[in-house]
């Protein structure tokens, strides 16, 4: 186990490694003029312009730029964000929205996986009854609406309404994140409930079930210990990545709601050509993509003993 | 097990409603007073206003010396305060100078500072006196490239003495020499720029030239003071990335809660000098999403304003039921004058010169037909659905930005000059279709004849993730096959990804594009100053029409008779009378000759609570969004009372104190 962790946490770090740097030059290959505003390049005088670069480091060579960035990064150091939120350490930049996006996802999440696993097992039991065919409707409902159509609805519904606060406030999180949250876990649920189903559905047809029902086994019993624990195993693999991608927020929702949150930072800070904030913001999620999909392993293992890391060079 | 899984399921869920019930400031429920329709039998003014910006235009610096943007400093005008402010109607105003002038002709200006002012932080808490050492800071600290990078130097350095040579000198220093220096007696900032502060009250600015508008600088935020003691306290460095928990105010609002992305909340500063002044408790902006979830904010009450999309404002419109089909009002034009700026030096994608294009462009004729014979009604039609002829631009400079003595719009005398007629209410009021006619067959014959083959191709450049633009360019383009012909001219239309500035306008692609220029200053040579031939200093000469590229004789000497009358105006510093007339005569000579042509203003529509006829309204300057004197009711204003209000009959509503 820590011969396969040291291994992971290597390959890791040369992942990570590889990201940043593509993305750096990536961005460094953007045209010069996304530096500056519409405003700045009406404004600015080709010598304010070239003074800008240079004070930004912008006008020295590739490899200079990058060794720079490298040597800032091992010295703990993200650099300032440049326009999102302008000199303010990239740090402060996303330690003030995660939380927010954290908070609101975790609920999101733990709502989603109780109320769609208890579906998912409802639609099994009831497999090609009302039941099932209600859980299916309203997969195919939340899946076939567009997510912005869905959201108004739930807007109107919820605030003309219900009067509950429509957007988000920090003065108020509580009930301003209601409609965020049923929002983002509308899908979700449908999500969970669709995957419980089918693996269970694959289960509940296997021999060793119908044996433990030839055996007297009640059917709750056989559900419970038998059909969702192996239906679990699957599921329990991208449950650690959901969780910790929880972090990353949701880009459409926290616009909707004007969540405060880490969703829209990424494409706002691709927009607004803030490398620095764009860089950390891809270590992070390399590094929670990562380490999500190496705590899943380590729970499927934990869930299913037939599961081992290292015996057989891995799980899949 | 049963037990132990509705337990951990219990648990569950009372997490989630304690982790919903917790984080944030926690500062308790969204109460306000925030007054929507209905709530009239309370008060008839609101106290608290709630109002909108879209998400897209979040604040990205906090800094007033150092930011340049627009969105920025709408709500900073409301936090810092400069010399001069302006009233409705974009007259100049007092503000921390309570008595300005000068006696040579804008060569030398001197504003009296008011006593008493104080800076404060987020507190409410005094932390220094406002007077005129602050603004020798404010100013040290935006020419000096080690401290402010070069940003907002480009008017003072082009109007105050010796301002860009200090800025130059500064970039010789290294960086911590040139932190170190001061505006202290003797220094070398005080040697070189033409500033000084005699007394503690009296500020006193020296121009490069003669610039009677130099006064309308005043308002905008090159010129603002920066307290030292704030600087010293937490260093350059923070004071350039400062944020609402270290900055220090002297304006009508602290800022109170900034939660970038969600909303900031300015409260009335007790400390602010204009006691009197009209003002909220407090002031809320909600970071919306589009102006679809904002509409839907206003339906729950949770705005007081806002403006319209297309769509719902026709559903409103054409439904006589909906409860806000009475409510519907005109806003007031935003400050750019848009206008379509032609490339007389166009290129192909292969970098070769467009020849059919650059000699088609260079005929008068051939652009005289374009201006008399395009009906932009249908393309206005898609900034103002209801009301397109609202949006008619006929001038080159923004309405509103000088008058003349006698009380006249600066523009009035412009159109005067170019003899336009009365509105009829239906077409724009330039469009002769007979003399276009007239036009078009002399610019054929003339063209024909010089190897121009027809229809002249005109590639016109929009971004390619914008639908509304494209919209738009395919009814601009419509127009021009209806108005002018397909036999003349034919409109293509091409995209561009991501930057058009590279894209496009930099390898010189395009062979027209339709900008908006928002003034910096209360002059018409900040317009058409940018047009001039032969002058670095004109923005679109020498970034969009590429005139100083063009060949052809008769076009050049028609920018130089132009250019000319530009600096005949200019030179005219005694009498603004005779300047503004002799600006108007340039005006209207570039615009007969077509040299670029007059397209829109932008007037949108809204729902409100707030009379926009009492909004601070100037053409240049930073102060229209700041939230003094303004005129609001609880209940939402009608189409009627908007009417009044625009045609200076209305007495408003109550007003916020």
């Amino acid at each position: 186990m820590v011969k396969y962790t040291i291994k992971r946490l290597l390959q890791s770090l040369v992942t990570v490694l590889i990201v940043v740097t593509i993305v750096f030059l990536l961005m460094r290959m953007l045209p010069i003029e996304n530096f500056f505003t519409e405003d700045q390049l009406i404004k600015y005088t080709e010598v304010q312009k070239h003074d800008a670069l240079e004070k930004a480091g912008m006008l020295d060579s590739m490899p200079k730029q990058l060794v720079r960035y490298y040597g800032q990064l091992l010295h703990g150091d993200l650099g300032e964000s440049r326009r999102i939120q302008s000199g303010q350490p990239v740090i402060a930049v996303i330690g003030q929205r995660f939380t927010v996006s954290m908070r609101i996802g975790v609920i999101s999440l733990g709502i989603s996986l109780v109320l769609g696993i208890t579906l998912g097992i409802l639609q099994t039991r009831h497999k090609d009854r009302l039941m099932d065919h209600i859980g299916t409707a309203y997969t195919i409902f939340v899946n076939a609406v567009p997510p912005l159509v869905s959201y108004s609805l739930i807007l109107i519904l919820g605030a003309l309404v219900l009067g509950i606060p429509a957007t988000y406030s920090t003065r108020n999180p509580g009930p301003s994140s209601i409609l965020p949250i049923v929002c983002l876990s509308l899908a979700s649920i449908a999500g969970y409930a669709l995957w419980t189903r089918r693996y269970m559905v694959d289960e509940i047809n296997k021999d060793y079930i119908k044996l433990a029902r030839v055996k007297g086994m009640s059917t709750k019993s056989i559900m419970v210990k038998h059909v969702l624990r192996n239906a679990f195993v699957p599921l329990a693999q991208y449950l650690p990545a959901s969780f910790l991608l929880t972090i990353g927020g949701s880009l459409l929702v926290e616009r909707f709601f004007s969540v405060p949150g880490m969703g829209p930072l990424l494409t706002d800070a691709i927009g607004k050509f803030d490398t620095n904030v764009v860089q950390a913001l891809v270590i992070l999620y390399a590094v929670l993509g990562i380490l999500g999909v190496f705590l899943g392993d380590v729970l499927m293992m934990l869930i299913d003993p037939r599961i081992t890391l290292t015996d057989k060079g891995g799980t899949r | 097990m049963k037990k132990r899984t509705a337990k951990i399921t219990a648990l569950m869920l009372a997490s989630m409603m304690a982790l919903a019930g917790c984080g944030g400031n926690g500062g308790g429920s969204n109460s306000g007073s925030n007054s929507g329709s209905g709530d009239s039998a309370k008060a008839e003014a609101l106290t608290d206003l709630y109002t909108w910006e879209t998400q897209a235009r979040e604040v990205e610096s906090l800094n007033v010396l150092n930011t340049q943007m627009a969105t920025d400093l709408n709500v900073l005008t409301n936090l810092v305060e400069g010399l001069l402010s302006n009233d409705k109607d974009g007259k100049l105003i007092p503000a921390l100078a309570e008595e300005w002038g000068s006696d040579d002709n804008g060569l030398t200006w001197t504003f009296k500072l008011r006593e008493g002012v104080k800076w404060v932080d987020k507190n409410g808490e005094e932390k220094a006196d406002c007077n005129a050492q602050d603004f020798l800071t404010g100013l040290e600290f935006i020419l000096n490239y080690h401290k402010n990078g070069g940003a907002n130097i480009s008017m003072p350095g082009e109007m105050i003495v010796g301002a860009q040579e200090y800025y130059e000198y500064t970039k010789t220093l290294t960086e911590e020499d040139g932190r170190n220096l001061t505006t202290d007696a003797g220094s070398k900032f005080l040697e070189m720029v033409g500033i000084e502060a005699p007394d503690d009250y009296t500020v006193v600015y020296h121009c490069t030239s003669e610039m009677p508008y130099f006064e309308t600088v005043a308002t905008y935020n090159c010129l603002y003071p920066a307290s030292q003691a704030l600087i010293d306290e937490i260093g350059i460095d923070a004071f350039v990335a400062c944020d609402d928990s270290n900055m220090w105010f002297n304006g009508a609002y602290l800022l109170t809660n900034y939660i970038q992305g969600n909303e900031k909340v300015l409260t009335k500063n007790e400390s602010y000098w204009d006691t009197e002044s009209q003002r909220f408790d407090t002031v809320t902006i909600k970071m919306i999403e589009s102006l679809d979830t904002g509409f839907q904010l206003y339906q729950a009450g949770d705005l007081d304003r806002i403006d319209l999309s297309e769509s719902n404002l026709t559903t409103i419109y054409n439904d006589e039921n909906n409860e806000y089909n009475d409510q519907l009002v005109e806003k007031r034009p935003d400050k750019f004058s848009y206008q379509m700026h032609f490339n007389y030096s166009k290129m192909n994608e292969d970098g070769t010169p467009d020849e059919n294009w650059n000699k088609a462009i260079a005929n008068t004729a051939f652009r005289q037909a374009i201006y008399y014979g395009l009906n932009l009604k249908p393309y206005l039609a898609r900034t103002n659905a209801i009301n397109p002829l609202s949006c008619e631009n006929n001038a080159y400079t923004m309405m509103g930005l000088v008058y003349m003595s006698d009380g006249r719009d600066y523009i009035d005398v412009v159109e005067e000059k170019l003899g336009l007629g009365e509105s009829d209410g239906e077409t724009p009021r330039r469009v002769d279709a007979d003399k276009a006619a007239e036009l078009k067959a002399q610019a054929m014959e003339e063209l024909s004849a010089q190897g121009v083959t027809f229809p002249v191709e005109a590639d016109y450049y929009i971004a390619a993730n914008n639908q509304t633009s494209i919209d738009s360019a395919k009814v601009l383009q419509q127009a021009f096959s209806d108005c002018l012909g397909d036999d003349f001219i034919k409109l293509n239309i091409g995209t561009y990804v991501t930057n058009g500035t590279a894209e496009v306008i930099d390898p010189q692609l395009h062979s027209f594009v339709v900008n908006g220029w928002g003034a910096d200053y209360g002059d018409p040579q900040n317009f058409l100053g940018q047009e001039t031939y032969g002058e670095d200093s004109a923005y679109y000469s020498m970034n969009y029409s590429n005139i100083n590229d063009a060949t052809d004789e008769t076009l050049i000497n028609t920018y130089k008779e132009f250019t000319d009358l530009v600096n005949t105006a200019k030179a005219i510093t005694d009498d603004n009378d005779a300047r503004y007339e002799a600006y108007a005569e340039a005006e209207s000579y570039m615009i007969e000759n077509a040299l670029v042509i007059p397209c829109n203003y932008n007037i949108s529509w809204q729902l409100t609570h707030v009379n926009d006829y009492t909004v601070k309204n100037a053409p240049y300057g930073i102060q229209n969004y700041k939230y003094v004197g303004w005129e609001t009711s609880v209940d939402a204003y009608t189409t009627e009372q908007y009417q009044s209000f625009a045609s200076g009959s209305g007495n408003g509503a109550s007003a916020a104190e």
